[in-house]
């Protein structure tokens, strides 16, 4: 495939221009006007004091910022105190903007980054998130250098949370993607991270940007196929997330989200399908000291959604999920008392993909079927969680994810069972 | 006078012993070709199960929902169901053939008129099965789709999207058919008219201001209600 194609020509004489670098970092950015420039300051003093003698481009894929984005990013130059810093650049700092005209969302933004990456051959990648942790020049540089060192093909950030926070991840991506693929990996829905040129190259000859699914949950899926490709994978650690990106409403998140994992289970059905135990992964940086606080929701509420919801998809679980297994779970959605079995979660988890196998019902049906389950258990979680001490929680997570990996066998069964 | 009445019934005797011979052997052949029609129709339902249940028909079955109607109807399964139609056309093909074979004049072109017939069943059961396919997935995706943007009656309004599907579909399979052609359409557009105008009505013009009303209320509660993902990814 061309993927110069996938460049547009403006971008492509502005990259011919630039000619080969080592070091790339892509600005994926949708109305980040607030935080933008602090990022792009952030990235230019990495580039001009800690890689000074490497040739380094910065590029923008903007989706169509109605905020100024572009603009500010255009006109960013650096403070005074910046320019001290930076003064010994050797090297010219490159910052090419490129808006895309393709499907909103970060699937074409990062296409985009990784088809540059490709043309100006750059040994390092790194993708950062212009609404994520507050960045400065020295988290930057930690993206980076691992990569450069070749320590390492793929850095993911890590954060310190809260227990009772990332409900989504911690009761489902986390515990799951550990199970099946067997590394411990902490945030597989990260929105930075930074990998080779050579694993950006292999990710562009994949199919991973023709589906739908991947549209949004795009880091999911470019973690999963790294550690399926056998590339040396490391973690990073951040400050949290700040939550300050687009809004996404729960149920559609759900949705992505279940969408990618099934995504990527098919894909690597050879591999996660042979892999056993969890292997802990190298860790950079130092981990934060204290527990920020969890975000507040009303979990009673999605309790009574969920459990409306519930009832209202009877007819489509009774497809997907055999009797014992739905009579249990109309048992706990009409009990008084909010709680969720976690074998019992696990146990539907996996009938859920392997459901997606069987194709007796399709993977954008079986994600919309999983929104009420998951928010019946992430509302369950949350009041089972507060009554619970912070280190009782934690066991408690720690605690699912041995779950999850107990009963790998059963979906690894159902999986390889004949369609 | 009695020798004409001899002679009327020696003719009479004459030709029904000249019809019983011709007859007889046209019965012993018809009732060969029933009999005959009958193992092969058993033995074709036999293979054609064996074959369905080798295919895992079932699933595709309970993927289309034609299970699911199946049950609530009370009726076997589908690889049955199937096996039993195929069961049917052999025999009645036999049965026809067997008729034929008598020779009864007011009978006579059956078996053609049935071998014309056959196909239409066949595409008349093929938009059946394309009816329940279609209707199925138009429920799955109302019924997910009402569910995750938290609409109400999303059961009732789903099933009767899926009734609606399948509804179209046997008429156009009794139209097939040729069966009540004209009846069955103009029920069918009166039925489907009268429901569209009354709704219609209903919300363009009867209830406008309280549709209206209604539909802004419950877009605004559905944005204040849809809880965020931010905390939890």
């Amino acid at each position: 495939m061309d993927h110069q194609s996938t460049l547009s020509d403006a971008l492509l004489r502005q990259l011919i221009a630039v000619g080969q670098v080592d070091i790339l970092v892509g600005l994926p950015t949708l109305n980040n006007a607030a935080t933008v420039t602090d990022v792009v300051r952030a990235v230019h003093v990495s580039f001009a004091r800690d890689f000074p003698r490497l040739r380094t481009v910065m590029i923008n894929s903007d989706g169509g910022s109605t905020d100024g984005t572009p603009e500010l990013i255009r006109s960013s130059s650096l403070s005074e105190a910046d320019t001290l810093l930076t003064s010994h650049s050797l090297r010219t700092l490159h910052r090419v903007l490129a808006p895309y005209h393709g499907l909103p969302g970060k699937l074409t933004a990062l296409r985009t980054v990784f088809a540059a990456v490709e043309l100006t051959q750059a040994k390092v990648l790194v993708v950062l998130d212009p609404a994520g942790p507050a960045t400065s020049a020295q988290r930057v540089t930690e993206l980076i250098s691992p990569i450069a060192r070749s320590e390492v093909e793929f850095l993911t950030p890590c954060h310190r949370r809260h227990p009772r926070d990332g409900v989504l991840v911690t009761q489902l991506v986390r515990p799951l993607v550990r199970a099946l693929y067997g590394v411990a990996l902490d945030e597989p829905l990260g929105a930075e991270f930074s990998c080779s040129g050579r694993f950006a190259s292999h990710c562009l000859e994949r199919d991973l940007w023709e589906h739908e699914v991947a549209r949004f949950a795009i880091d999911l899926r470019l973690r999963t196929e790294a550690i399926a490709q056998g590339v040396a994978i490391g973690q990073i650690w951040r400050p949290p997330p700040t939550g300050a990106g687009a809004r996404t409403t729960l149920r559609e998140a759900v949705q992505q989200v279940v969408l990618a994992l099934i995504e990527s289970l098919r894909a690597h059905a050879s591999f996660w399908t042979a892999t056993n135990g969890i292997a802990p992964l190298p860790t950079w940086g130092t981990e934060p000291d204290g527990i920020p606080n969890a975000q507040t929701w009303d979990y009673e509420a999605v309790a009574g959604q969920a459990r409306h919801d519930i009832g209202e998809i009877h007819p489509l679980l009774e497809e997907v999920l055999d009797s014992s297994l739905l009579a249990r779970i109309i048992g706990e959605a009409s009990a008084s008392e909010l709680r969720s079995d976690d074998e019992l979660w696990v146990k539907t988890v996996y009938a859920v993909a392997a459901a997606a196998r069987q194709g007796r019902i399709g993977a954008e049906h079986l994600a919309g079927l999983f929104v009420p389950l998951y928010l019946w258990r992430a509302a369950a979680f949350m009041a089972r969680a507060a009554h619970e001490t912070d280190v009782a929680v934690y066991q408690g997570l720690e605690s699912l994810s041995q779950t999850f990996l107990r009963l790998k066998p059963v979906l690894v069964d159902s999986w390889s069972a004949e369609v | 006078m009695i020798q004409e009445i001899a002679e009327a019934l020696a003719q009479s005797w004459s030709n029904f012993t000249g019809a019983f011979v011709l007859f007889v052997p046209r019965l012993v052949a018809a009732t060969i070709i029933f009999a005959g029609g009958f193992i092969v129709a058993v033995l074709a339902r036999r293979i054609v199960r064996s074959t369905l249940v080798s295919l895992r028909f079932d699933r595709l079955a309970t993927r289309t929902g034609a299970s699911e109607m199946l049950r609530v109807a009370d009726m076997p399964s589908a690889d049955r169901l199937v096996a039993k139609i195929v069961f049917w056309i052999v025999w009645t093909g036999f049965v026809v053939s067997a008729v034929d074979a008598l020779q009864f004049e007011p009978l006579r072109g059956l078996v053609q008129q049935f071998f014309l017939f056959v196909p239409r069943v066949l595409l008349a059961l093929l938009v059946l099965a394309l009816g329940f396919l279609v209707g199925n997935f138009v429920w799955r995706a109302t019924l997910l789709g009402s569910v995750n943007a938290g609409l109400p009656g999303a059961r009732l309004l789903s099933g009767m999207l899926r009734l609606l599907v399948i509804a179209i579909a046997v008429v156009m399979a009794l139209e097939q058919l040729g069966l009540a052609t004209s009846v069955v359409l103009t029920a069918f557009a009166i039925a489907f008219g009268a429901l569209m105008l009354g709704l219609a009505i209903a919300f363009g013009l009867g209830g406008r201001d309280a549709a209206k009303q209604l539909l802004e209320q419950h877009l605004r509660a559905q944005q204040e209600r849809e809880p965020d993902a931010t905390p939890h990814l």
